[in-house]
């Protein structure tokens, strides 16, 4: 386990050298602070466009590697955007696709038990059915997704429409429709596209018996289900929790969404050079798919069982634009929010924040407005401060992104590396930042935070740091 | 600890357009669940349903906003509506209200919100497309046996002629986005502090509440707009409610005794639409502004059944579990209880699970009276605990049990009262929900002095 910190069932704390190198420092806090669980993160697991083996990603978006390629998972050729970050090849462990209890899974939840069996098994605890298993007190086990909604059934649910549709009136005959419906539509299929279905599965996999929720805050959902999730354990409510999210809206009606709200970059002729976060050229997102999966623990159950803590998570902020339905707040007054929020849960200050992993989604108004919003925060340090946007990459997982970013924060944290922003080469006078452009950098990194923003005005910050006791 | 309480009620319910309707409704005894009207179900076996009384979106927004009214989905619009009716009832001067009442407040007695201070945690469903607006823009590239054309959906093959996918309106998703009911309440009432969506189904409301405490208990923010909004009113929900058994298909003629939660009778289910958000307060602020406090949240807990979806746990211990949580968190005893609202769905597997859940934690003969508050209004989904937490919330205000709708003979030992009960003490409710997936809520409320 290369560079992790092992702390054994004494307490004693087996360091690396990186880890002594990097004591702790002062806190600059501004507000005492109460003595409170410390929540530690003790596995991971994604299932992403570029795999979903938890090292072999990492290298790949240390390489600055692309995910993204043409779309196949429907004739896309007419659409503006013809292409997407899609996970390929995707199959379930065998386990987890013989097991009855997830036999009508979406393609979401599939990605949400493949991704949260990696990241239970990381964290070195006992496998479900195991004599060991059964000493874990199934109602201290939760799970706290941000999800997005399953994809609807497109081929009945056109079918349908179209059978029913009565040009004439200029409607659906609701008789028709009716009938035919309740022939055609699968039960299942329908009732897994609600959102708390991949969390509803990780309970019935791992018996987790605690607290089981999720939200779906659009772009920002498994940043703030960290967040929250963070809160249980620091409340007491639990000791585990399985959180972080899944999505896929690569499918004709969600492509047509964002499509239609012109957010999708149009770069058909070159799709890998297609999301170009912070640059000059950029021009809109790149839709991705996948899970992210991580295991929090209160850091004393996650010590008395001697498990690897990878880092601590320690800082949580939420806030609402309240602006407007389409647009960012144009001085990114809720991002600032947040950000400001996360820093004073955790005590910390701008100058000791190490790293930025952005939102950074590739569209004009979100990078300027990110841009924007951590000057207004790390004023003179923001140049000093490296930033980057691994959906230069991977595109952008909607509902899971978050997920997947902090999971990387984590890597970066533990191998003391900065993923790049592929992609970047023409300056942006509003974007004059240093965004760890095309090759990923050493970096003596203690201190990380990762900004997820949504569609509504929902901006989520988390900061994450090197765990020493 | 911050100590957080109830300073504002508002609903939209099959009973009415506000939470007074509801309250009415429900005190009444009264049953809101008639046959379907809002689109022709006679291909469905199930027909009756808990609809919500025509208003138009406009009333309930400033003038500033009423264009984004276009890009409102049903539940959307019933979110608004319950936070218009919330914020009034807290009389807090936000900046809809405000803005509604000529640029000032309403009078010296409101509040003047910062709008930093004040969360908003909305829970929400999956909500469906409009099915004439999708299909107008299907039909439009239709290919000759009868199937839909990607390419054309995505491309005309004529210039002067709009593709399938451009006849929808450019903002077609955001109507159907879940965070879509909070961020227009954010938007109509300035709320900028920390904000969610839970979606849970059923227990949407609570959870949401029960986060939204947390918030407040540990001081990033002084007040929130809690509660949840569905609508099942949609052929997508009646397909799906049909498929999944919960309807009661025998009572298309006698549509007003459909549902029957916890009654021995029992036979299923109604779809519903609704919902409710509450106003949560510091305490010691809301007492300073004098505000009207309904009750404290004294405690909550949740639990996980793991029993598979659409199930119901046989048992009843992972919904005994999270009242117990809620209980010790509340420092009481079951019998410092006076009111339980289960989840009451009228499913009767379902309520079987939950009866044995009450015995688990009350006893075999339950001291608490049983008041299942679905009876006369239907599943709405995650709009449901919403309209439970109000309805609780004003009954422990107010010291009134309200009755059990559709309930003449309670399962197993359960006391449903038939009328409205006064004059007894009414000191803590005990408001408990189950989603169709498994998540439990139970939020526990006290009568403040």
């Amino acid at each position: 386990m290369p560079f992790g910190i092992k702390v054994d069932e004494t307490g004693n704390v087996q360091r690396p050298s990186s880890a002594r190198a990097a004591e702790q420092k002062p806190e600059t806090g501004n507000r005492p602070r109460a003595a409170r669980r410390r929540v530690a993160i003790t596995g991971m697991g994604w299932v992403t466009p570029l795999g979903w083996d938890l090292e072999g990603v990492w290298k790949k978006l240390l390489a600055g590697e692309s995910g993204i390629a043409a779309t196949t998972l429907f004739d896309a050729r007419s659409f503006p955007t013809t292409f997407s970050a899609e996970v390929k090849n995707h199959t379930l462990p065998e386990n987890l696709a013989a097991s009855p209890k997830h036999q009508h899974i979406g393609r979401a939840t599939g990605f949400a038990l493949h991704a949260a069996q990696e990241a239970w098994r990381h964290a070195g605890l006992p496998q479900p059915g195991t004599p060991q298993y059964a000493k874990l007190d199934p109602y201290a086990i939760g799970a706290y997704l941000g999800s997005g909604e399953g994809s609807l059934d497109f081929d009945t649910f056109s079918r349908t429409a179209l059978a029913a549709w009565d040009e004439q009136a200029g409607a659906v005959n609701p008789r028709v429709w009716g009938k035919q419906a309740l022939q055609s539509f699968h039960t299942w299929r329908e009732i897994e596209q609600e959102p708390c279905m991949p969390a509803a599965h990780l309970s019935l996999e791992f018996n987790a018996r605690g607290p089981v929720l999720n939200c779906l805050t659009a772009c920002a959902a498994s940043t703030q289900a960290l967040g929250e999730a963070m809160q249980i354990i620091r409340h007491g409510d639990a000791e585990i929790m399985i959180s972080g999210g899944a999505h896929s809206m690569i499918h004709p009606f969600g492509v047509t969404g964002f499509n239609r709200l012109t957010a999708l970059s149009t770069f058909n002729d070159n799709p890998r050079r297609a999301c170009r976060p912070f640059d000059a050229t950029r021009d809109g997102f790149v839709l991705g798919e996948g899970a992210g999966v991580l295991i929090l623990e209160n850091l004393d159950h996650a010590r008395r069982r001697g498990a690897t803590v990878w880092a601590e998570i320690v800082g949580y902020g939420s806030s609402a634009d309240a602006y407007r339905v389409t647009d960012q707040h144009p001085e990114g007054r809720g991002a600032v929010a947040a950000i400001e929020a996360a820093l004073r849960d955790a005590g910390l200050t701008a100058a000791q924040i190490d790293y930025i992993n952005a939102h950074g989604t590739g569209t004009k108004e979100n990078d300027s407005t990110e841009t924007l919003a951590i000057k207004r925060i790390f004023g003179a340090r923001a140049k000093a401060t490296p930033i980057s946007s691994i959906k230069s990459m991977l595109g952008h997982l909607i509902a899971a992104a978050g997920a997947v970013e902090a999971i990387t924060c984590v890597l970066a944290l533990r191998d003391q590396i900065l993923p790049p922003t592929a992609n970047y080469s023409v300056r942006d006078v509003e974007c004059d930042l240093d965004y760890v452009p095309n090759q990923a950098r050493r970096a003596k990194v203690d201190v990380v935070m990762s900004n997820s923003f949504g569609f509504g005005g929902q901006n989520d910050t988390l900061i994450l740091r090197k765990f020493s006791l | 600890m911050r100590r957080v309480v109830i300073t504002g009620v508002g609903a939209i319910s099959p009973h009415g357009l506000s939470a007074a309707e509801l309250w009415k409704g429900l005190r009444e005894g009264r049953s809101s669940t008639t046959v379907l009207t809002r689109f022709e179900s006679s291909a469905f076996p199930s027909r009756v349903a808990g609809e919500v009384a025509p208003f138009k979106i406009t009333d309930y927004v400033p003038k500033s906003y009423r264009k984004a009214t276009k890009i409102m989905s049903r539940d959307i619009e019933l979110a608004v509506v319950a936070a218009d009716g919330a914020v009034r009832d807290a009389k807090l001067a936000t900046r809809g209200i405000v803005e509604s009442s000529g640029g000032k407040k309403p009078d010296e007695s409101w509040l003047t919100v910062d709008p930093r201070r004040v969360g908003c945690n909305i829970g929400a469903g999956l909500i469906s497309a409009d099915l004439n607006e999708l299909s107008a823009a299907m039909a439009a590239a239709k290919e000759p046996d009868g199937t839909l054309s990607l390419r054309r959906w995505g491309r005309s093959d004529h210039p002067t002629e709009l593709a399938g996918m451009d006849r929808l309106t450019p903002l077609w998703l955001l109507k159907y986005l879940p965070n879509m009911l909070a961020c227009h309440v954010s938007i109509i009432h300035d709320t900028q502090g920390p904000s969610n969506t839970i979606t849970c189904q059923q227990a949407s409301a609570g959870l949401a509440l029960a986060e939204a405490c947390r918030t407040i208990q540990r001081g990033e923010a002084d007040l929130a707009l809690v509660g949840g909004c569905e609508s099942l009113i949609h052929p997508m929900g009646l397909m799906r409610w049909t498929l999944l058994n919960r309807l009661n298909i025998g009572a298309n003629d006698q549509p007003a005794k459909a549902c029957r939660p916890l009654d021995q009778a029992a036979a299923g289910t109604v779809i519903a639409e609704g919902g409710a958000v509450l106003v949560m307060e510091e305490l010691a602020q809301a007492r300073a502004r004098g505000a009207r406090i309904y009750c404290e949240i004294a405690g909550r807990g949740e639990s996980s059944s793991a029993s598979g979806v659409s199930r119901p746990d046989v048992t009843g211990e992972a919904l005994a579990v999270a009242m117990s949580k809620a209980l010790r968190e509340a420092a009481i005893g079951p019998e410092a209880v006076d009111l339980v609202v289960p989840p009451g769905y009228g499913i009767p597997e379902f309520d079987q699970a939950e009866v044995r859940a009450i015995h688990r934690v009350f006893g075999s003969q339950p001291r608490p009276a049983i008041v299942p508050m679905r009876g006369g209004i239907g599943d709405c989904g995650a709009g449901a605990q919403a309209i439970d937490l109000v309805a609780a919330a004003i009954a422990v205000a107010e010291q009134i049990i309200p009755p059990a709708v559709n309930c003449p003979q309670p399962l197993d030992g359960l006391d449903a009262p038939r009328e409205a009960r006064a004059g007894t003490a009414l000191r803590h409710a005990l408001v408990a929900a189950s989603s169709i997936s498994g998540q439990n809520s139970v939020i526990i409320l006290r009568q403040i002095g």
